[in-house]
């Protein structure tokens, strides 16, 4: 396996909070890799710096074998690079077909075609029924109760055919019939050829679906390893008991 | 949604019956009224575009206005007037002119969001003014300046002012109506809901701002540019005056703001009614508070704007018909152009989602 995504000594600063200190890690493609680590261990400062939505102090970060270490969320975007937020961030007031449409990623020259052509309206409907979202397809994205955003929000992010998407906490405030799903969408979705870096609390979830689990503490990674092995490293017992 | 295929037609009937007005014998002062109903009219909905589709709320756009009353005027100081219908010649360059003056300055304000927006936006009325005060060689500063008034006949005057207008809110009527059907206005409205989220699935953020921008003060110069043929004398502190930029916005917040409708029907409310009430109340200044008191009571009654309100009951209202067992409350639909849209497109400071 080849990485597809390269992280190296990244360092962030908030004021005199060293949020990631010197972080590297290494993402191959077709693998679903966890970050884990306690509250506070830097985990979210690490994806918005690389998906581009904070700069960092130092380090570098590779994307498919360019750099991307200043490169912004849009432009990451372009290049296949793609996350959903611990907050679901849809857009409320575009109905849930429309949220699927608006994330496809348009050209030029499509902006001033229809708002919905028959070709996105199968495209989206074809992910609603996958994501069994169908029912609810007219409805404004407002009106979907928490865990279907969050199923929305990953849905909208599959609309542009992504290389690696960034997963923060997906199951987080879900109930456990939606982490099943969301667990099988994952499995389908890494079959298919989607590498995936999630950060997840939920230990149950993170055992069943990832390999190689990467544990943060203080800004930095401490252990890399399979969930078998995190589970019985003592720095990690360490890290999240606290010494 | 059916609206869509009757779109077209409803407009080009309302556009029809307005547009026959003066053809009817409607009275003068009535044609004069109508005349600055539909000036109001046409910039509410260039307006719209970016303070409704977009959630962008310009207090700026007045001095495109005077920017388009300006540009007539020095025009014609070194042009003459024959047949009178010179000034309308010149529109397009007028709306041409406007957009290019809007795109730099678009650039830099769009930096900017919600409160910060309409802030940075109203200081480009005032630099407008003062410049209009003071480059006394090319605007003649506190004196004005003249347009030489067109030899119409004084039985139809108004008639071909009010026609260009009405075309004008045609046109911005037309836009607003291609763009939302469009993936321009699908963009804006992600943009309005949330613009990094938007910026980062690919949504063409800045390029959609700026060309609706453009647009929207392109078309609010052209009817600066005719309101200044109207008059024909034209001064600084009414060509750049705060009070159009109040207007605009309030027209299009009481008919509904991202509709195409709303922003019409507010100008019609509002400024017939302010109209009506200078008339009747006369040389006193109680048709300010009249007009103050029209206004409040809509937004009391319905804060979103009059047509949003309708819609959203006839939602509802449809919606339980077609399911009248289901015990469930109607959620409401998401609030277009209330205070929590604008929650909700302030930006979050840097690195506060740690």
């Amino acid at each position: 396996m080849t990485a597809l995504l390269e992280v190296k000594d990244l360092h962030r600063s908030f004021g005199p909070v060293k949020a990631v200190d010197g972080a590297s890690l290494t993402v191959d493609e077709g693998s679903v890799t966890a970050l884990i680590g306690p509250n506070g261990s830097g985990k979210t400062t690490l994806f918005n710096l690389i998906t581009g939505h904070l700069r960092p102090d130092g380090g570098s970060v590779r994307f498919g074998g360019a750099d991307a270490t200043t490169a912004g969320p849009a432009a990451l975007h372009r290049r296949g690079l793609t996350r959903t937020f611990q907050q679901a961030r849809i857009f409320p007031q575009l109905t849930v077909q429309e949220n699927l449409v608006v994330a496809s990623g348009f050209t030029w020259r499509e902006l001033f075609g229809r708002r919905i052509n028959p070709r996105d309206a199968e495209a989206a409907q074809r992910l609603l029924e996958e994501f069994r979202l169908a029912h609810v397809a007219d409805l404004y994205a407002a009106e979907l109760s928490y865990g279907q955003r969050k199923l929305l929000e990953f849905a909208a992010v599959l609309m542009s055919k992504p290389r690696l998407v960034l997963l923060d906490e997906p199951t987080a405030g879900v109930n456990p019939v939606l982490i099943e799903t969301m667990e099988q969408h994952i499995r389908e979705r890494n079959a298919a050829g989607i590498t995936f870096l999630i950060v997840e609390h939920d230990m149950g979830f993170v055992m069943r679906l990832c390999d190689p689990v990467v544990v943060l503490d203080r800004g930095r990674e401490i252990f890399v390893g399979t969930p078998a092995e995190v589970q019985q490293n003592p720095a990690v017992l360490d890290a999240y008991l606290g010494a | 949604m059916g609206a869509k295929a009757i779109g077209p037609a409803r407009g080009a009937v309302f556009l029809l019956l307005v547009g026959s007005l003066p053809f009817v014998g409607v009275q003068h002062w009535v044609l004069n009224m109508l005349v600055f109903t539909l000036m109001y009219a046409a910039m509410s909905s260039a307006w719209n575009l970016v303070g409704g589709l977009a959630g962008y709320p310009s207090l700026g756009h007045a001095a495109f206005f005077g920017i388009g009353a300006y540009i007539e005027a020095i025009w014609f100081q070194h042009h003459s007037v024959v047949s009178g219908y010179e000034p309308f010649y010149l529109l397009p360059l007028v709306g041409i002119v406007g957009a290019v003056i809007g795109y730099p300055f678009a650039l830099v304000a769009m930096r900017t969001r919600a409160d910060v927006f309409a802030i940075v936006t109203i200081t480009l009325l005032f630099v407008g003014q003062t410049l209009a005060f003071n480059l006394t060689g090319l605007t003649g500063g506190a004196q004005g300046l003249a347009i030489p008034p067109a030899p119409f006949s004084a039985d139809s005057f108004e008639r071909p002012y009010y026609l260009v207008l009405l075309l004008l809110l045609a046109i911005a009527m037309g836009v607003t109506w291609l763009t939302m059907r469009s993936k321009v206005g699908l963009s804006l409205s992600a943009v309005r809901a949330d613009e990094d989220k938007a910026a980062a699935i690919g949504v063409h953020v800045g390029g959609v701002k700026m060309l609706t921008f453009c647009v929207s003060v392109g078309i609010t110069a052209m009817v600066g540019g005719v309101w200044a043929a109207y008059e024909s004398f034209i001064y600084p502190q009414f060509a750049f005056d705060p009070l159009i930029t109040i207007g605009i916005v309030l027209m299009t917040f009481l008919g509904g703001r991202g509709t195409l409708w709303g922003p019409v029907l507010g100008a019609f409310v509002l400024e017939l009614a302010q109209q009506y009430l200078a008339y009747t109340l006369g040389g006193n200044e109680y048709y300010l508070i009249a007009y103050a008191l029209v206004f409040l009571v809509v937004m009391l009654l319905m804060p979103r704007g009059i047509l949003p309100t309708l819609q959203a009951r006839l939602r509802s209202r449809r919606r339980r018909r077609a399911m009248p067992d289901d015990p469930v409350a109607e959620p409401a639909p998401p609030p277009i152009g209330s205070a929590a849209d604008y929650a909700v497109s302030i930006p979050a400071p840097n690195g506060s989602e740690r």
